[in-house]
């Protein structure tokens, strides 16, 4: 599965879309710049003065003087400090907002994905760059991105104060930067690919020991403990290793970056040698140039050390910019086809995923409004897909799906969800207060309207014992819901959206047979007075239709009231049989 | 917990302690050699001291960067190795055979097991640190003595003092980095959140909504992270002044002196270059502390996993020869179990029909030897022995509980069916077919992969892996719970025969605690288990004729 049918941003729209984001913010922009300059070049006074103090302790100049050179330090620190607070104010203010606009709008798009991309491209690789990708770009803007400008700028600057003592000496000075830019030609090809196993591995390593946690149970049942905690050391060993190796790498990296520092500042030294002898330079400019290159080696250093954040902050940068520049969702703007009635026709000639074989053929289906349809067959009998397609989640091969009238595809995806609402078998409990999961389905819906929500899917045994009501936090590390109440929610988010036709293929499998009555009991009400369309993995969710349709292997094989099917002796009643025992 | 640690990686941890203390006594000596080139050989043009000196900076940095390879390289060994140790251990005490009674959660383990085993590790490298670090303070001393006694005093005074006095905005900066980290952990959870749950947000046409959700914790994280920005800007800004205000006074100083001929230019420089060297180890001690207590707290969690008692205290005695009742519980007194009696003999297979799903789990957990002893009264009596006193290995081989909550691993079919049993292929192919679950090979056969969870199959499929499994294992008393809820009428009937038929030949006895009239119906007896105890007992199709909540039960 090495399909991503997301994009991903090349460099240049990388940059075109950081460069749209800045120029949003023009004056903010402008200012953390000339306040990041300001603050680097108040730290280039110092040596500068130093060097001066140097030539004048040489010429023997008076005590006044030393304190005149102390005073200019002083005041450089604190112009210097001040800058440095209001240049790192100024550049995260910009950073993090520039940030905060690109994630939001990551996640708009993502939100927003055509149903026909998000049903090939599945939720894994979104989950990821929202996820992973956004927390890199995140903690490289935060954590390094100051420091990394900073350095970048201090580097810029010093070289050039360098220049500005003496050129000669700043030639000297550049005999360093081979010396560097080897170091890091040696060390990013050779550490990239390692990072990168040293990440699966320790998702393995990670995953590992969720799957023994999770199962620890079964694995004592069947006695395998000890398989287990031998993976997890596997998994682990692998992971230290690759560790120590890829800091193996490090160290080198390290040894080379001193090589360099060694090389500059030997030749600064021997360039002031020279120029001191042959008198053109003073004791002080040469003292002055060996203590700017001293400061260069913390910032360089640093660059060099953060490369790999930069440039995995890149590769980040560059997915999430592929899924914001996607494009917005479609308003619910223009013209209101005219939909009359709440009738839904599916006619289906043909329909198969891809290239695969065909899963539905000659399907014709009509919901008159408010009626109740309930889809039977065996697993791989095309029901869930039937459903979808009813949905209009995903469309027909060959085909069309009406809604009181007007094909979908005219209909819009955004107005056909308002009016079709589908329950899948995928179970999902938002992370956070149990309201604001409920507020999904209607965002301005009072307390007293989810409560009434609740109550309608028969959810209010457990909400009391719920320890904080409404405001209890559910999902992901909060109060764990049994997959029956997590069902009941969706149906309960169903009666909030208000739809008029409801698409229920629900897995009511997990529940156990009497959390499985309570919860058709739950569907019957949270759908009355729509028109609904409902995969019956249990019979008696057929018994209770207006209608039933056995599919089997794609086709429609008997169709008619529950009643008269199960007098007809087909196959439906066989599989009534079967379900009573 | 910390001290054991550092006795098991003394060799490692000596070897880097030793040569990272040595390259921080080489960074000390870069100033004081500047200083050395410019006093010996620039101001007096003299070529042989030139030559002598870049001699000795290339030795310098030699020893520096030698030094530093080698001791990082050591005390990383040190940590990784120490976190491995833990993360081993701590995956250890959570599969003990006998349960554990650290009371802390999955996830909780998990974080436990993947950022507190490497946090506390970290504890060694931060001791190697802070004794390099102490070395350099005590190299920069004796430079700074040797140069001017008093001078020497007052930067080594000085600095600390000042250091310290910033360190104390330290803890302001913790909390504002701590809350915006946390705001945009939650923030990333959130967003991932949501788009793991995409498909249910469109099934409902909820994804503008949840849009707006997203923009309004992300503008509270931005303001939270603005925050701790601008202390953070006033803190650097702060160190960045009193550090020019400290370099400012130890130029002066130095220059008088210097003007007065007491020191030479060279020593002016080397003593403003270790004025502005030593405020990193004093840093880095600071910095230390703070790990410390860090890694303090995380080794307090790492301990209260490795040193969780067992939950149960297994017995010693092997299984005695197999007797014909194989499992016998008499007045067992459990949660809500208020006197249940049992008898499971070889070769019947015995469903019980629990109207209260308390008193199945209740039931289940014993069979399953996770309750401690004292917490149950009654006798469970395996081979006519007590269960308590067998060992678990033996106890666990008689009777084996697959639970209703379905747990598979990462790996082959095969992998996971033989999980039981060291069954060659024909015996795991026959229990696939005894699970029907013919249709999970595939193409591939029992080399058909499952991924984590078994998430590549479907709920239905991973249920009968699941049966097919326990099946496979052929335990003399085989305790299934609600084994086909997943799976529809027609493949249950199925199975219901399947498995019967599988049981009775060699004859092993079969429990099945379910509420499926398919799978009663199939069962010798049927046992209804009520209010804590067992009320009725009968064949399916008599209990359905004779009881109405019976038949309100079990019929769908």
């Amino acid at each position: 599965m090495t399909r991503s049918l997301l994009p991903t941003a090349t460099p240049p729209q990388t940059w075109a879309a950081i460069r749209a984001e800045f120029a949003r913010l023009p004056g903010l922009s402008a200012a953390a710049a000339a306040l990041l300059i300001a603050a680097s070049a108040a730290g280039l006074v110092a040596p500068w003065v130093l060097g001066r103090l140097v030539d004048d302790v040489i010429a023997g100049t008076g005590a006044g003087r030393i304190a005149y050179w102390a005073a200019v330090i002083a005041a450089a620190a604190l112009a210097g400090g001040a800058l440095t607070a209001a240049a790192t104010a100024a550049a995260a203010r910009l950073g993090e907002t520039v940030l905060a606009r690109l994630r939001e709008r990551v996640l708009d798009r993502a939100l927003h994905l055509p149903s026909a991309t998000l049903e090939r491209t599945g939720t894994g690789d979104l989950v990821s760059r929202i996820g992973d990708d956004a927390t890199v770009v995140a903690s490289a803007i935060t954590a390094s991105g100051p420091l990394v400008v900073s350095a970048a700028l201090s580097v810029i600057l010093t070289a050039g104060g360098l220049f500005a003592l003496d050129w000669r000496l700043g030639l000297a000075g550049l005999a360093a930067a081979p010396g560097y830019a080897f170091a890091l030609r040696w060390y990013l090809p050779r550490s990239a690919p390692y990072y990168v196993k040293e990440r699966v591995a320790s998702g393995e390593r990670t995953q590992a020991l969720a799957g023994a946690l999770r199962g620890a149970a079964t694995a004592r049942a069947y006695r395998i403990e000890k398989t287990h905690v031998a993976h997890v050391a596997a998994c682990s060993a692998t992971t230290r290793d690759l560790t120590l190796e890829v800091f193996q790498i490090y160290t080198r990296l390290v040894a080379r970056i001193n090589r360099a520092e060694l090389i500059g500042l030997a030749a600064v030294l021997i360039a002031g040698f020279l120029l001191v002898r042959e008198q053109m330079a003073t004791v002080g400019a040469a003292t002055a140039a060996a203590l700017y290159f001293h400061r260069l080696f913390n910032p360089i250093g640093m660059l060099l050390l953060e490369s790999d954040t930069v440039l995995q902050a890149g590769a980040s940068l560059a997915r999430l910019v592929g899924v914001a520049s996607l494009p917005a969702a479609p308003a619910a703007a223009g013209t209101d086809p005219a939909v009359t009635g709440g009738d839904l026709e599916v006619v289906v000639a043909e329909h198969h995923y891809d290239e695969g074989p065909v899963v539905l053929a000659d399907i014709t289906l009509r919901l008159a409004a408010g009626s109740r349809v309930a889809l039977v067959g065996a697993s791989g009998a095309g029901k869930s897909t039937l459903a979808a397609l009813a949905a209009g989640i995903v469309a027909p091969t060959h085909g069309t799906v009406r809604l009181g009238g007007v094909p979908l595809g005219e209909l819009g995806e955004v107005r056909t969800r308002q009016r079709i609402a589908l329950i899948s078998q995928e179970v999902h409990v938002f992370a956070g207060p149990l309201r604001d999961d409920l507020r999904l389905g209607r965002p301005d819906a009072s307390d007293d309207e989810l409560l009434g929500a609740l109550e309608l899917v028969g959810a209010t045994g457990w909400l009391r014992a719920l320890p904080g009501g409404l405001d209890t936090h559910v999902g992901e590390g909060g109060h764990r819901l049994t997959p029956a109440q997590a069902q009941q929610l969706a149906l309960a988010r169903l009666v909030l959206a208000d739809p008029e036709v409801a698409v229920l293929d629900e897995a009511t499998a997990e529940a156990g047979s009497s959390g499985a009555r309570e919860l058709e009991r739950a569907a019957d009400a949270a759908t009355a007075g729509r028109t609904t369309l409902i995969v019956a993995h249990r019979l008696t969710q057929a018994a209770t239709a207006d209608r039933v349709l056995v599919l089997d292997r794609g086709r429609i094989v008997e169709e008619g009231s529950p009643d008269d099917l199960q007098r007809a002796g087909g196959r439906y009643s066989e599989l009534w049989a079967a379900w009573n025992g | 917990m910390l001290r054991p640690a550092l006795r098991r990686q003394r060799g490692r941890l000596t070897a880097g302690v030793a040569f990272l203390c040595l390259h921080q006594a080489a960074e000390a000596m870069v100033p004081v050699t500047i200083g050395v080139v410019i006093d010996r050989a620039v101001a007096t043009s003299d070529t042989g001291a030139l030559l002598l000196s870049l001699a000795a900076l290339i030795l310098l940095f030699t020893v520096l960067s030698l030094a530093w390879r080698f001791g990082a390289r050591f005390s990383t060994a040190a940590k990784e190795h120490e976190a491995h140790l833990a993360r081993v251990g701590i995956a250890e005490r959570a599969l003990d055979p006998r349960g554990q009674r650290s009371g802390l959660r999955d996830g909780e383990l998990l974080s436990v097991a993947a950022s507190d085993a490497d946090r506390s590790a970290a504890a060694i490298r931060t001791a190697g640190a802070a004794a390099a670090a102490c070395t350099a303070l005590l190299v920069s001393a004796a430079a700074l003595v040797m140069v001017d006694p008093w001078l020497g005093a007052g930067v080594l005074v000085g600095v600390p003092l000042v250091l310290m006095a910033l360190q104390r905005l330290a803890p302001l900066l913790t909390r504002r980095s701590e809350a915006q980290q946390a705001s945009l952990a939650g923030t990333s959870a959130l967003a991932v959140d949501l788009v793991a749950g995409l498909r249910v947000l469109r099934g409902v046409g909820a994804q503008h909504h949840a849009a707006g959700r997203f923009a309004a914790a992300s503008h509270d994280a931005l303001a939270d992270t603005l925050r701790a920005a601008t202390t953070k800007g006033l803190h650097l800004g702060l160190t960045s002044t009193v550090n020019g205000l400290l370099l400012a006074a130890v130029t002066g100083a130095a220059g008088w002196l210097a003007l007065n001929g007491q020191i030479t230019v060279g020593e002016l420089v080397a003593v403003v270059g270790l004025a502005q060297f030593i405020a990193e180890p004093v840093q880095t001690l600071g910095w230390c502390v703070q790990s410390l207590a860090t890694a303090r707290a995380s080794a307090r969690r790492v301990a209260k996993v490795l040193h969780a008692a067992p939950t149960v205290r297994p017995g010693t005695e092997s299984a005695p020869p197999p007797a014909c009742e194989r499992l016998v519980l008499t007045d067992l007194r459990y949660g809500t179990l208020t006197g249940l009696n049992l008898r499971i003999s070889a070769g019947e297979t015995v469903g019980i029909v629990a109207y209260d799903p308390r008193d199945a789990e209740a039931l289940l957990a014993v069979l399953a030897g996770t309750v401690p002893r004292e917490d149950y009264q009654g006798t469970v009596r395996i081979d006519g022995v007590p269960a308590e006193s067998l060992r678990l290995a033996e106890s666990r081989q008689v009777v084996l509980v697959e639970p209703h909550d379905v747990a598979l691993f990462e790996g082959t079919l095969r992998d996971n069916l033989a999980a039981g049993a060291a069954g060659d292929d024909d015996t795991l192919m026959a229990a696939v077919r005894v699970a029907a679950a013919e249709d999970v090979l595939h193409n591939h056969g029992l080399d058909q992969v499952l991924t984590e969870r078994g998430a590549n199959l479907s709920g239905g499929q991973r249920q009968r892996v699941a049966l097919a499994r326990a099946v496979a294992a052929a335990p003399p008393v085989l305790v299934l719970h609600d084994p086909t809820t997943a799976v529809d009428a027609v493949t249950e009937a199925l199975i219901a025969e399947r498995l019967t038929t599988a049981r009775r030949e060699p004859p092993q006895a079969t429990v099945v605690v379910t509420g499926s009239p398919a799978l009663l119906r199939a069962t010798d007896r049927v046992l209804v288990l009520d209010d804590g105890r067992i009320r009725a007992e009968g064949t399916h199709d008599d209990l359905v004729a004779a009881e109405p909540t019976y038949r309100e039960a079990v019929l769908r």
